[in-house]
Protein backbone atom coordinates (compact mmCIF):
# COMPACT_ATOMS: atom_id res chain seq x y z
CA UNK A 1 0.00 0.00 0.00
CA UNK A 2 2.75 2.27 0.95
CA UNK A 3 5.92 2.83 -0.58
CA UNK A 4 9.29 3.03 0.90
CA UNK A 5 9.56 6.10 3.16
CA UNK A 6 12.08 8.56 3.08
CA UNK A 7 14.68 8.88 5.88
CA UNK A 8 15.42 11.41 8.68
CA UNK A 9 16.75 12.01 12.35
CA UNK A 10 14.40 13.34 13.82
CA UNK A 11 11.06 14.58 12.37
CA UNK A 12 9.23 17.21 13.84
CA UNK A 13 5.19 18.22 13.40
CA UNK A 14 4.67 22.13 13.59
CA UNK A 15 6.87 24.30 12.40
CA UNK A 16 5.25 26.59 14.84
CA UNK A 17 8.15 28.31 18.20
CA UNK A 18 8.13 25.18 19.81
CA UNK A 19 8.57 23.07 16.38
CA UNK A 20 11.07 25.55 14.63
CA UNK A 21 12.67 26.02 18.30
CA UNK A 22 13.34 21.88 18.22
CA UNK A 23 14.82 21.77 14.27
CA UNK A 24 17.39 24.79 15.22
CA UNK A 25 18.74 22.97 18.11
CA UNK A 26 18.77 19.60 16.34
CA UNK A 27 20.29 20.91 13.86
CA UNK A 28 22.98 22.49 15.40
CA UNK A 29 24.00 19.55 16.97
CA UNK A 30 24.40 17.72 14.02
CA UNK A 31 21.13 16.13 13.42
CA UNK A 32 19.23 15.74 9.92
CA UNK A 33 16.22 17.06 10.95
CA UNK A 34 12.92 17.14 8.83
CA UNK A 35 10.01 19.91 9.68
CA UNK A 36 6.00 19.32 8.58
CA UNK A 37 3.90 22.24 8.66
CA UNK A 38 0.17 22.07 7.13
CA UNK A 39 0.62 25.70 6.47
CA UNK A 40 2.12 27.50 3.38
CA UNK A 41 4.50 28.72 5.91
CA UNK A 42 6.80 28.26 9.41
CA UNK A 43 5.69 30.53 11.98
CA UNK A 44 2.78 28.91 13.93
CA UNK A 45 0.37 31.16 15.34
CA UNK A 46 2.31 33.06 17.15
CA UNK A 47 4.89 33.87 14.77
CA UNK A 48 2.57 33.69 11.82
CA UNK A 49 4.03 35.48 8.77
CA UNK A 50 2.38 37.91 6.22
CA UNK A 51 1.57 36.15 3.23
CA UNK A 52 2.05 39.19 1.42
CA UNK A 53 5.20 40.76 -0.13
CA UNK A 54 4.42 43.78 2.27
CA UNK A 55 7.42 45.00 4.22
CA UNK A 56 6.86 44.84 8.32
CA UNK A 57 6.72 48.41 8.92
CA UNK A 58 3.59 48.79 6.68
CA UNK A 59 1.75 46.44 9.42
CA UNK A 60 0.40 48.49 12.29
CA UNK A 61 2.83 48.32 15.17
CA UNK A 62 2.03 45.69 17.21
CA UNK A 63 1.87 43.48 14.42
CA UNK A 64 5.12 44.69 12.87
CA UNK A 65 7.07 43.93 16.05
CA UNK A 66 5.82 40.29 16.17
CA UNK A 67 6.35 39.55 12.59
CA UNK A 68 10.27 41.01 13.08
CA UNK A 69 10.70 39.11 16.06
CA UNK A 70 9.14 35.70 14.23
CA UNK A 71 11.32 36.40 11.27
CA UNK A 72 14.65 36.71 13.39
CA UNK A 73 13.73 33.11 14.76
CA UNK A 74 13.01 31.83 11.60
CA UNK A 75 15.86 32.91 9.37
CA UNK A 76 17.70 29.96 11.27
CA UNK A 77 15.72 27.72 9.43
CA UNK A 78 18.16 28.04 6.70
CA UNK A 79 20.25 25.40 8.62
CA UNK A 80 21.64 22.98 5.69
CA UNK A 81 20.25 20.38 7.94
CA UNK A 82 16.89 21.19 8.09
CA UNK A 83 14.97 20.21 5.92
CA UNK A 84 11.24 22.36 5.81
CA UNK A 85 8.22 20.74 3.92
CA UNK A 86 5.49 23.32 3.65
CA UNK A 87 1.94 22.99 2.81
CA UNK A 88 2.58 18.84 4.76
CA UNK A 89 0.14 17.85 6.99
CA UNK A 90 0.99 14.82 8.95
CA UNK A 91 -2.46 12.70 8.75
CA UNK A 92 -1.44 9.49 10.35
CA UNK A 93 1.59 7.76 12.75
CA UNK A 94 2.72 4.24 13.13
CA UNK A 95 4.35 4.34 16.62
CA UNK A 96 6.01 1.30 16.06
CA UNK A 97 7.71 1.77 12.67
CA UNK A 98 8.03 5.77 14.06
CA UNK A 99 6.64 6.46 10.07
CA UNK A 100 4.39 9.24 9.18
CA UNK A 101 2.37 9.74 6.81
CA UNK A 102 2.17 13.01 5.10
CA UNK A 103 0.20 14.58 2.82
CA UNK A 104 1.48 17.59 0.66
CA UNK A 105 2.20 19.49 -2.38
CA UNK A 106 3.87 15.99 -3.77
CA UNK A 107 0.83 13.84 -2.63
CA UNK A 108 0.72 10.96 -0.38
CA UNK A 109 4.59 10.35 1.36
CA UNK A 110 5.81 9.10 4.15
CA UNK A 111 8.58 9.19 6.77
CA UNK A 112 10.46 7.35 8.82
CA UNK A 113 12.59 9.02 12.03
CA UNK A 114 15.09 8.00 14.55
CA UNK A 115 13.45 10.55 16.61
CA UNK A 116 9.42 12.19 16.02
CA UNK A 117 8.75 15.65 18.13
CA UNK A 118 5.00 16.21 18.05
CA UNK A 119 4.46 20.15 18.48
CA UNK A 120 1.00 21.03 17.24
CA UNK A 121 0.09 23.74 18.77
CA UNK A 122 -3.36 24.64 20.41
CA UNK A 123 -7.18 25.64 18.90
CA UNK A 124 -9.23 28.49 20.62
CA UNK A 125 -12.39 27.47 22.93
CA UNK A 126 -15.48 28.99 21.96
CA UNK A 127 -18.92 28.53 23.03
CA UNK A 128 -22.05 28.37 21.34
CA UNK A 129 -24.79 30.53 21.65
CA UNK A 130 -27.93 31.69 18.66
CA UNK A 131 -26.58 32.91 15.54
CA UNK A 132 -23.45 31.94 16.67
CA UNK A 133 -22.79 29.78 13.10
CA UNK A 134 -23.56 33.44 11.03
CA UNK A 135 -20.88 34.79 8.85
CA UNK A 136 -19.82 37.53 11.18
CA UNK A 137 -18.86 35.24 14.16
CA UNK A 138 -15.28 34.26 14.55
CA UNK A 139 -12.55 33.47 16.70
CA UNK A 140 -10.27 36.18 18.07
CA UNK A 141 -7.35 34.48 16.75
CA UNK A 142 -8.58 34.20 13.25
CA UNK A 143 -9.74 37.91 13.07
CA UNK A 144 -5.87 37.86 14.79
CA UNK A 145 -4.36 36.16 11.68
CA UNK A 146 -6.09 37.57 8.98
CA UNK A 147 -4.69 40.85 9.92
CA UNK A 148 -1.18 39.63 10.49
CA UNK A 149 -0.97 37.18 7.81
CA UNK A 150 -3.56 38.70 4.88
CA UNK A 151 -2.97 42.44 6.07
CA UNK A 152 -7.44 42.45 6.19
CA UNK A 153 -9.23 43.79 8.75
CA UNK A 154 -12.11 41.64 9.41
CA UNK A 155 -15.06 44.36 10.13
CA UNK A 156 -15.45 47.89 10.91
CA UNK A 157 -16.94 47.48 14.58
CA UNK A 158 -16.12 44.84 16.34
CA UNK A 159 -17.12 42.87 19.80
CA UNK A 160 -14.91 40.54 21.31
CA UNK A 161 -16.34 38.15 24.10
CA UNK A 162 -14.46 35.29 25.97
CA UNK A 163 -11.84 35.34 28.94
CA UNK A 164 -8.35 35.60 29.40
CA UNK A 165 -5.13 37.78 27.86
CA UNK A 166 -5.73 37.66 24.03
CA UNK A 167 -9.31 39.64 24.11
CA UNK A 168 -6.58 42.66 24.90
CA UNK A 169 -3.87 42.10 22.86
CA UNK A 170 -5.85 41.67 19.77
CA UNK A 171 -8.22 44.40 20.54
CA UNK A 172 -5.08 46.63 20.48
CA UNK A 173 -3.58 45.28 17.32
CA UNK A 174 -7.64 45.40 16.16
CA UNK A 175 -7.25 49.33 17.36
CA UNK A 176 -4.16 49.68 15.60
CA UNK A 177 -5.51 48.44 12.12
CA UNK A 178 -8.19 51.24 12.84
CA UNK A 179 -11.42 48.47 13.64
CA UNK A 180 -13.15 49.82 15.89
CA UNK A 181 -14.00 47.91 19.09
CA UNK A 182 -17.27 48.45 20.52
CA UNK A 183 -16.40 46.65 23.52
CA UNK A 184 -14.33 43.45 25.18
CA UNK A 185 -16.53 41.04 26.82
CA UNK A 186 -14.26 39.45 29.98
CA UNK A 187 -16.28 36.35 31.47
CA UNK A 188 -15.00 36.57 34.75
CA UNK A 189 -16.10 38.84 37.42
CA UNK A 190 -14.07 41.97 38.62
CA UNK A 191 -13.99 40.47 41.77
CA UNK A 192 -13.19 37.16 40.66
CA UNK A 193 -10.25 38.85 38.85
CA UNK A 194 -8.73 41.06 41.58
CA UNK A 195 -8.90 37.94 44.09
CA UNK A 196 -6.97 35.74 41.93
CA UNK A 197 -4.77 38.81 40.39
CA UNK A 198 -1.78 38.61 43.02
CA UNK A 199 -1.12 35.25 42.02
CA UNK A 200 0.57 36.78 38.93
CA UNK A 201 2.69 38.04 41.55
CA UNK A 202 6.54 37.59 40.83
CA UNK A 203 5.76 37.31 37.22
CA UNK A 204 6.21 40.64 36.27
CA UNK A 205 6.55 40.16 32.76
CA UNK A 206 3.05 38.73 32.49
CA UNK A 207 1.60 41.44 34.59
CA UNK A 208 3.21 44.07 32.93
CA UNK A 209 2.03 42.96 29.25
CA UNK A 210 -1.42 42.42 30.30
CA UNK A 211 -1.74 45.82 32.52
CA UNK A 212 0.05 47.83 29.03
CA UNK A 213 -2.85 46.68 27.43
CA UNK A 214 -5.63 47.55 29.44
CA UNK A 215 -4.19 50.95 29.88
CA UNK A 216 -4.47 51.71 26.41
CA UNK A 217 -7.84 50.13 25.72
CA UNK A 218 -8.89 52.48 28.80
CA UNK A 219 -7.16 55.73 27.10
CA UNK A 220 -9.15 54.60 24.21
CA UNK A 221 -12.21 54.53 25.86
CA UNK A 222 -12.96 51.06 24.46
CA UNK A 223 -15.80 49.53 27.36
CA UNK A 224 -14.40 46.57 29.04
CA UNK A 225 -16.75 44.41 30.56
CA UNK A 226 -16.29 42.45 33.43
CA UNK A 227 -18.96 39.37 33.90
CA UNK A 228 -20.22 39.67 30.74
CA UNK A 229 -20.81 37.57 27.91
CA UNK A 230 -22.46 36.90 24.56
CA UNK A 231 -25.69 35.98 23.89
CA UNK A 232 -26.89 36.36 20.86
CA UNK A 233 -25.30 37.33 17.22
CA UNK A 234 -28.46 38.76 14.95
CA UNK A 235 -29.06 39.34 11.70
CA UNK A 236 -30.83 37.93 8.85
CA UNK A 237 -28.05 35.57 7.09
CA UNK A 238 -24.79 38.02 8.26
CA UNK A 239 -23.97 39.21 12.03
CA UNK A 240 -25.19 43.34 11.86
CA UNK A 241 -25.78 43.37 15.76
CA UNK A 242 -25.24 41.27 19.36
CA UNK A 243 -27.11 40.49 22.38
CA UNK A 244 -24.76 40.76 25.47
CA UNK A 245 -25.55 39.29 28.87
CA UNK A 246 -24.18 39.93 32.32
CA UNK A 247 -23.39 36.29 33.82
CA UNK A 248 -22.71 35.07 37.73
CA UNK A 249 -19.65 33.65 39.30
CA UNK A 250 -20.71 30.11 37.68
CA UNK A 251 -21.36 31.68 33.69
CA UNK A 252 -25.21 31.27 34.22
CA UNK A 253 -26.27 34.73 32.30
CA UNK A 254 -28.46 36.66 34.46
CA UNK A 255 -32.05 36.94 32.70
CA UNK A 256 -33.30 40.58 31.94
CA UNK A 257 -29.63 41.69 31.76
CA UNK A 258 -29.62 41.71 28.04
CA UNK A 259 -28.34 44.73 26.18
CA UNK A 260 -28.23 44.76 22.31
CA UNK A 261 -25.06 46.35 20.93
CA UNK A 262 -24.39 47.67 16.67
CA UNK A 263 -21.34 45.67 15.51
CA UNK A 264 -20.81 43.56 12.08
CA UNK A 265 -18.08 40.78 13.53
CA UNK A 266 -18.27 39.20 16.44
CA UNK A 267 -14.83 37.46 17.65
CA UNK A 268 -14.64 34.82 20.37
CA UNK A 269 -11.68 33.11 22.36
CA UNK A 270 -12.27 31.26 25.10
CA UNK A 271 -8.51 30.03 25.95
CA UNK A 272 -7.39 27.37 23.69
CA UNK A 273 -7.14 23.24 23.74
CA UNK A 274 -4.11 21.39 23.10
CA UNK A 275 -3.72 19.69 19.55
CA UNK A 276 -3.22 16.38 20.22
CA UNK A 277 -5.58 14.55 18.37
CA UNK A 278 -1.47 12.71 16.64
CA UNK A 279 0.10 12.35 19.65
CA UNK A 280 -3.34 10.33 20.23
CA UNK A 281 -2.97 8.40 17.70
CA UNK A 282 0.54 7.41 18.34
CA UNK A 283 -0.96 6.32 21.62
CA UNK A 284 0.66 8.90 23.80
CA UNK A 285 -1.25 9.01 27.05
CA UNK A 286 -2.90 12.13 28.24
CA UNK A 287 -3.29 14.13 31.14
CA UNK A 288 -6.05 16.33 32.54
CA UNK A 289 -4.70 20.36 32.75
CA UNK A 290 -6.17 21.49 35.91
CA UNK A 291 -4.55 24.77 35.17
CA UNK A 292 -6.35 25.18 31.75
CA UNK A 293 -9.55 22.67 32.22
CA UNK A 294 -8.02 20.70 29.40
CA UNK A 295 -6.30 17.69 28.31
CA UNK A 296 -2.79 17.58 26.80
CA UNK A 297 -0.24 14.95 26.33
CA UNK A 298 1.36 13.64 29.03
CA UNK A 299 5.48 13.87 29.30
CA UNK A 300 8.25 12.67 31.86
CA UNK A 301 10.88 15.97 32.66
CA UNK A 302 13.11 15.03 29.08
CA UNK A 303 9.67 15.83 27.37
CA UNK A 304 9.24 12.27 26.58
CA UNK A 305 5.60 10.80 26.00
CA UNK A 306 4.52 7.19 26.80
CA UNK A 307 5.89 6.19 23.31
CA UNK A 308 9.04 5.08 22.66
CA UNK A 309 10.85 7.72 21.30
CA UNK A 310 7.87 10.39 20.78
CA UNK A 311 8.50 13.81 22.44
CA UNK A 312 5.73 16.63 22.87
CA UNK A 313 6.72 20.54 23.20
CA UNK A 314 4.40 23.69 23.38
CA UNK A 315 0.91 23.95 23.50
CA UNK A 316 0.52 19.82 23.02
CA UNK A 317 2.52 19.17 26.11
CA UNK A 318 -0.37 21.87 27.90
CA UNK A 319 -1.38 25.54 26.81
CA UNK A 320 1.75 27.59 28.02
CA UNK A 321 2.09 30.26 25.27
CA UNK A 322 5.07 31.33 23.28
CA UNK A 323 7.74 31.14 25.79
CA UNK A 324 6.79 28.28 26.98
CA UNK A 325 6.89 26.84 23.56
CA UNK A 326 10.33 27.83 22.80
CA UNK A 327 11.66 26.75 25.72
CA UNK A 328 10.34 22.93 25.03
CA UNK A 329 11.20 22.97 21.54
CA UNK A 330 14.79 23.43 22.27
CA UNK A 331 14.57 20.98 25.40
CA UNK A 332 13.20 18.19 23.07
CA UNK A 333 15.56 19.03 20.39
CA UNK A 334 18.81 19.11 22.65
CA UNK A 335 17.38 15.35 24.10
CA UNK A 336 16.27 13.89 21.02
CA UNK A 337 19.65 15.23 19.13
CA UNK A 338 22.01 13.76 22.48
CA UNK A 339 19.93 10.27 21.98
CA UNK A 340 21.10 10.07 18.84
CA UNK A 341 24.73 10.84 19.60
CA UNK A 342 25.11 14.53 18.35
CA UNK A 343 26.18 17.06 20.95
CA UNK A 344 23.66 20.27 21.61
CA UNK A 345 24.93 23.18 21.63
CA UNK A 346 22.50 24.59 24.70
CA UNK A 347 23.28 23.69 28.69
CA UNK A 348 20.21 21.53 29.02
CA UNK A 349 19.72 22.04 32.79
CA UNK A 350 19.92 25.36 32.59
CA UNK A 351 16.89 25.13 30.06
CA UNK A 352 14.75 22.57 32.03
CA UNK A 353 15.04 24.90 34.90
CA UNK A 354 13.71 27.72 32.68
CA UNK A 355 11.12 26.02 31.22
CA UNK A 356 9.78 25.08 34.88
CA UNK A 357 9.37 28.33 35.71
CA UNK A 358 7.87 29.44 32.77
CA UNK A 359 5.64 26.80 33.11
CA UNK A 360 4.99 27.98 36.50
CA UNK A 361 4.23 31.52 35.70
CA UNK A 362 1.60 30.93 32.98
CA UNK A 363 -0.46 28.10 35.34
CA UNK A 364 -0.67 30.75 37.22
CA UNK A 365 -2.43 32.62 34.79
CA UNK A 366 -4.63 29.98 33.48
CA UNK A 367 -6.26 29.55 36.68
CA UNK A 368 -7.33 33.30 36.10
CA UNK A 369 -9.94 32.84 33.40
CA UNK A 370 -11.36 29.09 33.95
CA UNK A 371 -14.04 28.55 31.25
CA UNK A 372 -17.37 27.97 32.97
CA UNK A 373 -20.09 25.51 31.87
CA UNK A 374 -22.81 27.66 33.29
CA UNK A 375 -22.22 29.04 29.95
CA UNK A 376 -24.57 25.98 28.67
CA UNK A 377 -27.83 27.42 29.83
CA UNK A 378 -27.59 29.97 27.67
CA UNK A 379 -27.91 27.51 24.69
CA UNK A 380 -31.34 27.55 23.52
CA UNK A 381 -32.46 23.79 22.36
CA UNK A 382 -32.64 25.05 18.38
CA UNK A 383 -28.91 26.36 18.88
CA UNK A 384 -26.51 24.16 16.58
CA UNK A 385 -23.53 22.54 18.57
CA UNK A 386 -22.20 20.73 16.08
CA UNK A 387 -21.52 22.99 13.56
CA UNK A 388 -20.56 20.17 10.80
CA UNK A 389 -23.17 18.14 11.43
CA UNK A 390 -26.03 20.95 13.03
CA UNK A 391 -26.52 18.82 15.68
CA UNK A 392 -28.89 20.91 18.18
CA UNK A 393 -28.02 21.36 21.94
CA UNK A 394 -31.66 20.01 22.28
CA UNK A 395 -30.40 16.44 20.52
CA UNK A 396 -27.58 16.32 22.91
CA UNK A 397 -29.58 17.34 25.68
CA UNK A 398 -32.19 14.35 24.84
CA UNK A 399 -28.94 11.66 24.51
CA UNK A 400 -27.74 12.46 27.97
CA UNK A 401 -31.68 12.70 29.60
CA UNK A 402 -31.43 9.08 27.91
CA UNK A 403 -27.80 8.69 30.01
CA UNK A 404 -24.97 9.52 28.16
CA UNK A 405 -22.05 10.09 29.85
CA UNK A 406 -19.42 10.36 27.85
CA UNK A 407 -18.83 12.27 24.43
CA UNK A 408 -17.88 9.15 22.44
CA UNK A 409 -21.14 7.73 23.00
CA UNK A 410 -23.02 10.87 21.97
CA UNK A 411 -21.38 9.74 18.80
CA UNK A 412 -23.63 7.29 17.22
CA UNK A 413 -27.02 8.86 19.26
CA UNK A 414 -26.29 12.41 17.35
CA UNK A 415 -23.71 11.78 14.89
CA UNK A 416 -21.65 14.97 16.94
CA UNK A 417 -18.11 14.80 16.02
CA UNK A 418 -18.28 13.16 13.10
CA UNK A 419 -17.85 15.65 10.54
CA UNK A 420 -14.98 17.11 8.86
CA UNK A 421 -13.32 18.90 12.12
CA UNK A 422 -13.49 15.71 13.68
CA UNK A 423 -14.78 17.29 16.95
CA UNK A 424 -12.52 19.81 17.23
CA UNK A 425 -14.46 22.41 17.61
CA UNK A 426 -17.72 20.72 19.23
CA UNK A 427 -15.45 18.41 21.75
CA UNK A 428 -15.04 21.15 24.28
CA UNK A 429 -18.08 22.94 24.15
CA UNK A 430 -19.85 18.85 24.63
CA UNK A 431 -17.38 18.48 27.35
CA UNK A 432 -18.97 21.43 29.21
CA UNK A 433 -22.59 20.49 28.15
CA UNK A 434 -22.22 16.90 29.92
CA UNK A 435 -20.54 18.67 33.15
CA UNK A 436 -23.15 21.29 33.29
CA UNK A 437 -26.14 18.71 32.81
CA UNK A 438 -24.72 15.74 34.86
CA UNK A 439 -22.72 17.14 37.35
CA UNK A 440 -19.68 15.17 36.80
CA UNK A 441 -16.24 17.60 36.53
CA UNK A 442 -14.90 17.74 32.67
CA UNK A 443 -11.58 15.62 33.91
CA UNK A 444 -13.71 12.72 34.25
CA UNK A 445 -15.03 13.19 30.82
CA UNK A 446 -12.91 11.52 28.43
CA UNK A 447 -12.24 13.56 24.67
CA UNK A 448 -13.24 12.13 21.38
CA UNK A 449 -11.06 9.38 20.14
CA UNK A 450 -8.24 10.58 17.57
CA UNK A 451 -8.51 8.11 14.41
CA UNK A 452 -6.22 8.88 11.32
CA UNK A 453 -6.45 10.46 9.02
CA UNK A 454 -6.72 13.21 11.56
CA UNK A 455 -8.15 15.82 8.52
CA UNK A 456 -9.49 15.17 5.35
CA UNK A 457 -7.09 13.61 2.77
CA UNK A 458 -7.65 12.65 -0.62
CA UNK A 459 -9.10 8.76 -0.84
CA UNK A 460 -5.94 7.41 -2.67
CA UNK A 461 -3.88 9.05 -0.47
CA UNK A 462 -4.93 6.56 2.69
CA UNK A 463 -4.99 3.70 0.10
CA UNK A 464 -8.58 3.37 -0.62
CA UNK A 465 -11.57 3.89 -3.31
CA UNK A 466 -10.33 5.47 -6.24
CA UNK A 467 -8.42 8.20 -7.88
CA UNK A 468 -10.54 10.82 -8.34
CA UNK A 469 -8.96 13.18 -5.70
CA UNK A 470 -12.42 14.43 -3.71
CA UNK A 471 -11.26 15.64 -0.56
CA UNK A 472 -14.43 13.81 1.33
CA UNK A 473 -14.67 13.09 4.59
CA UNK A 474 -17.87 10.95 5.31
CA UNK A 475 -16.50 8.25 2.51
CA UNK A 476 -13.43 7.52 4.79
CA UNK A 477 -13.04 3.92 5.23
CA UNK A 478 -12.90 3.05 9.22
CA UNK A 479 -14.82 5.90 10.25
CA UNK A 480 -18.46 6.04 11.10
CA UNK A 481 -21.31 5.40 9.57
CA UNK A 482 -21.84 6.34 6.35
CA UNK A 483 -24.13 9.98 5.95
CA UNK A 484 -27.85 8.79 5.19
CA UNK B 1 -18.50 46.40 2.93
CA UNK B 2 -17.24 44.48 6.16
CA UNK B 3 -13.83 42.98 5.06
CA UNK B 4 -11.10 45.90 4.08
CA UNK B 5 -7.68 45.67 3.00
CA UNK B 6 -5.41 47.36 5.46
CA UNK B 7 -4.20 50.25 2.79
CA UNK B 8 -0.81 50.92 4.33
CA UNK B 9 0.27 47.58 3.02
CA UNK B 10 1.65 47.97 -0.41
CA UNK B 11 0.53 44.79 -2.36
CA UNK B 12 1.68 44.94 -5.83
CA UNK B 13 -0.44 44.30 -8.96
CA UNK B 14 -3.83 42.85 -8.49
CA UNK B 15 -4.90 39.38 -10.09
CA UNK B 16 -8.07 38.55 -10.64
CA UNK B 17 -10.24 35.30 -9.56
CA UNK B 18 -13.52 34.05 -10.27
CA UNK B 19 -15.76 33.21 -7.60
CA UNK B 20 -19.19 31.81 -9.00
CA UNK B 21 -18.54 32.97 -12.30
CA UNK B 22 -17.54 36.90 -11.24
CA UNK B 23 -13.84 38.08 -11.16
CA UNK B 24 -12.85 39.32 -8.19
CA UNK B 25 -9.77 41.16 -7.13
CA UNK B 26 -6.87 39.71 -5.12
CA UNK B 27 -3.45 39.83 -5.02
CA UNK B 28 -0.11 37.51 -4.73
CA UNK B 29 0.26 35.67 -1.57
CA UNK B 30 -3.71 36.04 -0.72
CA UNK B 31 -6.04 33.21 1.06
CA UNK B 32 -8.84 32.70 -1.00
CA UNK B 33 -10.69 33.58 2.11
CA UNK B 34 -9.36 37.02 2.41
CA UNK B 35 -9.85 38.03 -1.42
CA UNK B 36 -13.89 36.68 -0.88
CA UNK B 37 -14.50 38.52 2.02
CA UNK B 38 -12.30 41.60 0.70
CA UNK B 39 -14.61 42.01 -2.29
CA UNK B 40 -17.58 41.79 0.14
CA UNK B 41 -18.84 38.17 0.57
CA UNK B 42 -19.21 36.74 3.65
CA UNK B 43 -21.40 33.96 3.28
CA UNK B 44 -18.83 31.08 1.60
CA UNK B 45 -21.20 28.70 1.36
CA UNK B 46 -24.83 26.73 2.51
CA UNK B 47 -25.07 23.88 4.92
CA UNK B 48 -26.50 20.50 3.58
CA UNK B 49 -28.52 19.84 6.06
CA UNK B 50 -30.11 23.05 7.50
CA UNK B 51 -29.10 25.36 4.55
CA UNK B 52 -27.41 28.01 6.66
CA UNK B 53 -25.03 30.29 5.66
CA UNK B 54 -21.47 30.07 6.65
CA UNK B 55 -18.07 32.31 6.56
CA UNK B 56 -14.87 32.22 7.85
CA UNK B 57 -14.43 31.13 11.51
CA UNK B 58 -11.59 29.97 12.67
CA UNK B 59 -9.20 30.98 10.36
CA UNK B 60 -6.32 28.30 11.29
CA UNK B 61 -7.90 25.70 8.83
CA UNK B 62 -9.46 22.93 11.86
CA UNK B 63 -13.38 24.26 11.38
CA UNK B 64 -13.89 23.06 7.82
CA UNK B 65 -16.40 25.90 7.74
CA UNK B 66 -14.72 28.37 4.78
CA UNK B 67 -14.65 24.97 2.35
CA UNK B 68 -15.83 25.80 -0.84
CA UNK B 69 -14.47 24.09 -4.53
CA UNK B 70 -11.61 25.54 -6.19
CA UNK B 71 -10.41 24.43 -9.74
CA UNK B 72 -12.84 21.47 -9.27
CA UNK B 73 -11.21 19.79 -5.93
CA UNK B 74 -14.80 19.75 -3.73
CA UNK B 75 -14.56 21.31 0.42
CA UNK B 76 -11.00 22.99 0.02
CA UNK B 77 -10.67 25.02 3.13
CA UNK B 78 -10.18 28.58 1.73
CA UNK B 79 -8.10 30.19 4.42
CA UNK B 80 -5.59 27.70 4.01
CA UNK B 81 -5.24 27.92 0.31
CA UNK B 82 -3.48 30.83 -1.82
CA UNK B 83 -4.80 32.23 -4.87
CA UNK B 84 -3.48 31.48 -7.71
CA UNK B 85 -4.27 33.51 -11.26
CA UNK B 86 -7.37 32.10 -13.08
CA UNK B 87 -8.25 30.00 -10.20
CA UNK B 88 -11.56 29.07 -10.36
CA UNK B 89 -13.55 28.96 -7.18
CA UNK B 90 -17.53 27.52 -6.91
CA UNK B 91 -19.32 27.88 -3.99
CA UNK B 92 -21.04 25.22 -2.32
C1 LIG C 1 -5.29 31.54 16.20
C2 LIG C 1 -4.32 31.69 17.35
C3 LIG C 1 -3.82 32.95 17.71
C4 LIG C 1 -2.91 33.08 18.76
N1 LIG C 1 -2.44 34.31 19.10
C5 LIG C 1 -1.58 34.42 20.15
C6 LIG C 1 -1.06 35.68 20.55
O1 LIG C 1 -1.37 36.70 19.97
N2 LIG C 1 -0.21 35.72 21.63
C7 LIG C 1 0.17 34.60 22.32
O2 LIG C 1 0.96 34.66 23.27
N3 LIG C 1 -0.30 33.41 21.95
C8 LIG C 1 -1.16 33.30 20.92
N4 LIG C 1 -1.64 32.08 20.59
C9 LIG C 1 -1.20 30.93 21.38
C10 LIG C 1 -0.13 30.23 20.60
O3 LIG C 1 -0.61 28.95 20.30
C11 LIG C 1 1.23 30.13 21.27
O4 LIG C 1 1.66 31.28 21.87
C12 LIG C 1 2.35 29.66 20.33
O5 LIG C 1 2.10 29.93 18.98
C13 LIG C 1 2.54 28.21 20.59
O6 LIG C 1 3.53 27.65 19.81
P1 LIG C 1 3.50 26.13 19.34
O7 LIG C 1 4.75 25.95 18.56
O8 LIG C 1 3.28 25.26 20.51
O9 LIG C 1 2.21 25.98 18.43
P2 LIG C 1 1.74 26.75 17.11
O10 LIG C 1 2.33 28.07 16.98
O11 LIG C 1 0.26 26.64 17.11
O12 LIG C 1 2.30 25.84 15.93
C14 LIG C 1 1.81 24.57 15.64
C15 LIG C 1 2.00 24.32 14.16
O13 LIG C 1 1.78 22.94 13.90
C16 LIG C 1 1.16 22.78 12.68
N5 LIG C 1 0.50 21.47 12.70
C17 LIG C 1 -0.32 20.98 13.67
N6 LIG C 1 -0.71 19.74 13.38
C18 LIG C 1 -0.12 19.41 12.20
C19 LIG C 1 -0.14 18.24 11.39
N7 LIG C 1 -0.83 17.17 11.76
N8 LIG C 1 0.55 18.25 10.23
C20 LIG C 1 1.26 19.36 9.87
N9 LIG C 1 1.33 20.48 10.61
C21 LIG C 1 0.65 20.51 11.76
C22 LIG C 1 0.23 23.96 12.57
O14 LIG C 1 -0.06 24.26 11.22
C23 LIG C 1 1.04 25.06 13.26
O15 LIG C 1 1.75 25.84 12.34
C24 LIG C 1 -2.53 31.94 19.50
C25 LIG C 1 -3.04 30.69 19.12
C26 LIG C 1 -3.93 30.55 18.09
C27 LIG C 1 -4.47 29.19 17.78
Amino acid sequence: MFEKPEQTDIAIIGAGPAGVAAAVTAAHAGAQVTLLDESPRAGGQYYKQPALDAKDKQFPPTVAENIRKGRELLSDLQHSNINFQHSTLVWNVLPEERILNLYGPQGAQNLQAKRIIIAAGAYERVTPFTGWTKPGVTTVGGAQLLLKSQGLKIGQRLLLAGTGPLLQLAAVQFMEAGMEVAAILELQSRKEFLLKAPKLWGHWDKLGQGMANQKRLLEAGIPFKFGYTVAEATGDEEVNGAVIMKVNGKGIPVLGSEETIEVDTICLNYGFAPAVELARVAGCTMVFDKYFGSFAIETNENLETSVNAFFVAGETRGIGGVEVALLEGKLAGAIAGSQLGFTPKVDESNLRKEQQQARKAVAALGTMFPLKSGLCKLVKDEVPVCRCEEVTAGEVRRAIEMGVTQLNQLKPWTRVGMGRCQGRICGGILNQMLADETGVSISEIQPFTSRAPIKPVPMESVGGGDDSGEFTWEDHVGYGAART
Amino acid sequence: MTATRYKKIERGKPISIMVNGEAIEAFHGESIAAAMLASGRRAFRHTVKGKQARGFFCGMGMCFDCIATVDGVPHVRTCMTEVSPDCVVELE
